[in-house]
């Protein structure tokens, strides 16, 4: 906010005030899982009927996700601060009213967790494992923990969980803040990527991809 | 008997933020440098990681980062006709421990001084007569100005990776920045972290009633940033556990997290934790330091020759190193002869506590520890004191750091102190209030200073450091009006009830206030009336050289480790260039 708002400082007021109007304004709608429910069938071709994922078609798990986690994916997309060519035309396709209704829909489900799609060896399980609980000072990385919730089990409202996604959707999400075509989370997540290696990214990504039963 | 070791250049006193920038600048300019810290090592990664870092009980309660005062306390009276006793646990000030010092759990609030700040005697003398002043303010001027420091702020901060808006580039006012500031050469590294909402309804407020508001410049990044070290932080993420904590999250600049990855490189320099230094050695002429004496954490004693001492140690700390190696004269305040432990100085703090309506949801937690919004119209000599009959201000700011669930519960002051009452009106009150902090000066008077206890010894059985202080009536009278000011605009936030809480006498040490205490090893250009000269060397140990907030003839209207950065960098110029080339006293009084 305070970043970009710098006018004459008799503009400030008139800022502030705005602000507030345009505070009430951003209040999200409140979303209606059961018309959710119909947008879902768009959905479940890669995420599954209930949100549990498809890794074969590249569908991460959203199932269980915050709704203002998903709703701000969803206008990611739609603003281009995320880009993927399925998501990008269904976001557009949804107004604020079906982007709630949707994220409604999927924040209630719990479906089972899939079993794990890779397979690490135990060393690559012990790096994750340090990873997300520790870190590594000589990386200047912290642990996954801090902000994702102790073993990736999220942190309401902001940060989703990630025990038990698909490994597959860890490591290229993690690959687009490396490469710096994902801006949205890019402040807190953009440095973190820079500093993981493709053995960090494989190890990490396994062992949050073990932990699907926290999730249960 | 103590085991002499290898002879080194140079010996760092405490490696925290000053010890850890001398000991890299000293080090990479080929110097062989040995850093002797008393705590423990420690790092971002294992040390900090949540969620251990986030225990309120561990941390604010129980002040795990604090020096441990079982062993080495400072012992405390209000005035010399008292008899001083230690401070058991602390609760006014928390000077820290361990490597990276009491900058690990910092908030982050990274201020320059006024120009006038660094003249302020002779400022006040022209602008308000000889007469104006109280007569016991020992008011001086520190011998070194605004400008000879801009640059090394400058340097400090893009050290820090500083997020702020510049009010005054180059003598050019900037729109939403701090209209007062003292020009500075460039912006802040960062820009301003995001602004909480109570930060937002109090810029209105200052605004309307023609303040000056900008955002609290922040070393809790708004970005990431790579600093000219090479070293990489992180954005902040507004948890709102930054002082008495440290940063999980590599985005609180802390020696961790700015230059000890650089400094712990270098061959040139070894760090020894768990030394307890005892003295400062002299030569038989008392004006050449030979090294220092340490305990370590195995009880055994080393001399570590050295052919400089630099104290760079928490402001109390340097004072007393001086004083157990009977280096310079004690003050005494009957004579006013003697000048180390003269001109203590501390902050004037207050409060004013708006308390809103149930429909302004204030969030308090959502914050860092420099994420906040304030006015400088009332601050050091930004207006106009005649007729007012005090010297000094303070910043006026919505800096609420944090809401947590132990210590924050703000309530009117009608409130019952426990029982179902106090729950009712925590549960009604915790997210709709603001707290405006006013951080204000402290002037030096002649009463208020440090020396060594008679009694009272630390777990090595050296004296522990003895405080005499209470507030001036300089101040309290400075606290009473800038707190009326700021009462005015939390009515004019909006809130239905302002308390106002002026800071009052007598000074106590179980309430915290602040851990800005300055002064004991002051700067200046008159050996009669100051400790070390205005490039931080001692007056009566050329070869030795002490840093920090020690430094202050009195202290100004902000936070200080800003100014202490400034002078740090000023110092290592000043050795590098001058001292190093031709070891001598560098001024002549």
């Amino acid at each position: 906010m305070k970043t970009t708002r710098f006018a004459a400082s008799v503009a400030a007021c008139g800022f502030a005030l705005s602000a507030s109007i345009a505070f009430a304004a951003d209040v999200p709608p409140a979303g209606d899982a059961t018309r959710g429910a119909e947008i879902a069938a768009t959905c479940q071709g890669c995420h599954g009927a209930h949100g549990e994922g498809i890794a074969t078609a590249s569908g991460p798990r959203i199932a269980g996700q915050t709704a203002s986690y998903l709703v701000a994916q969803l206008q990611a997309y739609a603003d281009g601060a995320r880009t993927n060519p399925v998501m990008t035309a269904i976001a557009k396709g949804l107004d604020d009213q079906k982007k709630a209704d949707a994220a409604a829909f999927f924040a209630a489900q719990s479906p089972p967790f899939a079993a794990p799609a890779t397979h690490p060896n135990d060393a690559q399980l012990v790096r994750g494992k340090t990873l997300v609980r520790v870190g590594d000072e000589s990386k200047q990385l912290q642990a996954c923990a801090n902000c994702h919730g102790p073993d990736g089990s999220g942190e309401r409202f902001a940060t989703p969980y990630l025990a038990g996604q698909s490994a597959a959707y860890i490591a290229s999400a993690i690959g687009e803040w490396k490469a710096g075509t994902r801006r949205s989370g890019e402040a807190l997540m953009g440095g973190v990527a820079s500093r993981l290696d493709d053995n960090d990214i494989a190890a990490v990504s396994a062992y949050l991809e073990s932990l699907g039963a926290i999730g249960d | 008997m103590a085991q002499r070791l290898q002879p080194v250049d140079v010996v760092v006193f405490g490696v925290g933020m000053v010890g850890s920038i001398v000991a890299k600048e000293l080090a990479a300019a080929g110097h062989k440098v040995v850093g002797l810290e008393r705590g423990a090592p420690r790092f971002t990664v294992p040390d900090f990681q949540g969620p251990a870092v986030h225990d309120e009980l561990r941390f604010d309660i129980r002040k795990a980062l604090m020096q441990d005062n079982t062993r080495e306390a400072v012992t405390f009276r209000n005035k010399s006709s008292e008899t001083g006793l230690p401070i058991r646990r602390w609760e006014s000030f928390l000077p820290g421990t361990g490597l990276g010092g009491s900058h690990v759990h910092w908030n982050g609030q990274t201020y320059r001084f006024h120009a006038k700040d660094f003249e302020l005697a002779t400022a006040a003398r022209e602008r308000y007569g000889d007469k104006f002043l109280d007569a016991d303010i020992r008011v001086q001027d520190w011998g070194v100005t605004y400008a000879d420091l801009e640059p090394h702020y400058d340097r400090f901060e893009y050290l820090l990776g500083t997020s702020g808006k510049a009010g005054n580039l180059k003598g050019q006012i900037q729109a939403g920045g701090d209209p007062f500031e003292s020009p500075r050469a460039r912006d802040y590294p960062t820009p301003p972290q995001k602004e909480p909402y109570h930060g937002a309804i109090f810029r209105k407020a200052a605004t309307d009633l023609g303040y000056h508001p900008f955002p609290q410049p922040s070393s809790n990044l708004s970005q990431p940033y790579t600093n000219p070290e090479g070293v990489k932080l992180n954005a902040c993420v507004f948890c709102g556990f930054c002082e008495r904590y440290a940063c999980e999250h590599y985005a609180k600049s802390v020696p961790q997290t700015i230059i000890l990855p650089v400094l712990l490189k270098n061959k040139n320099f070894e760090l020894r934790t768990g030394c307890q230094v005892q003295r400062i050695n002299l030569d038989s002429t008392k004006k050449k330091a030979t090294g220092v004496t340490y305990i370590d954490a195995a009880g055994r004693e080393f001399e570590q020759p050295a052919s400089m001492v630099v104290l760079c140690g928490f402001a109390l700390n340097n004072v007393r190193m001086l004083l157990l190696s009977g280096i310079g004269k004690p003050y005494d305040p009957s004579t006013e002869k003697g000048t180390v432990g003269r001109n203590y100085a501390y902050q004037t703090m207050s409060t004013v506590a708006a308390f809103f309506e149930q429909d302004k949801n204030i969030n308090p937690f959502m914050a860092s520890g420099a994420s906040g919004t304030l006015i400088n119209d009332f601050a050091s000599e930004n207006f106009d004191h005649s007729g007012l009959g005090f010297l000094g201000g303070a910043f006026v700011g919505a800096v609420n750091t944090n809401g947590r669930p132990i210590q924050y519960h703000p309530v009117p002051p009608d409130t019952p102190k426990w029982g179902a009452g106090w729950k009712r009106a925590v549960a009604e009150h915790y997210n709709h209030t603001v707290m405006l902090s006013l951080h204000g000066s402290s002037i030096a008077q002649k009463q208020n200073y440090l020396d060594l206890d008679p009694t009272y010894k630390d777990a090595w059985g050296q004296p522990l450091l003895r405080m005499t202080f209470d507030f001036p009536p300089n101040d309290l009278k400075m606290a009473a009006y800038v707190t009326s000011k700021a009462v005015e605009i939390g009515k004019a936030m909006g809130a239905k009830q302002v308390v106002g809480n002026p800071r009052k006498g007598p000074y106590t040490t179980q309430q915290y206030q602040t851990t800005h205490n300055t002064g004991g090893t002051v700067m200046g250009s008159d050996p009669s009336t100051s400790v070390v000269n205005r490039y931080l060397q001692s007056w009566d140990v050329p070869n030795l050289f002490v840093i920090g907030a020690s430094n202050f003839p009195q202290n100004a209207s902000w936070n200080p480790t800003g100014t202490i950065g400034a002078l740090t960098y000023w110092a290592i110029d000043a050795m590098k260039n001058k001292y190093l080339k031709h070891p001598d006293k560098l001024v002549h009084a």
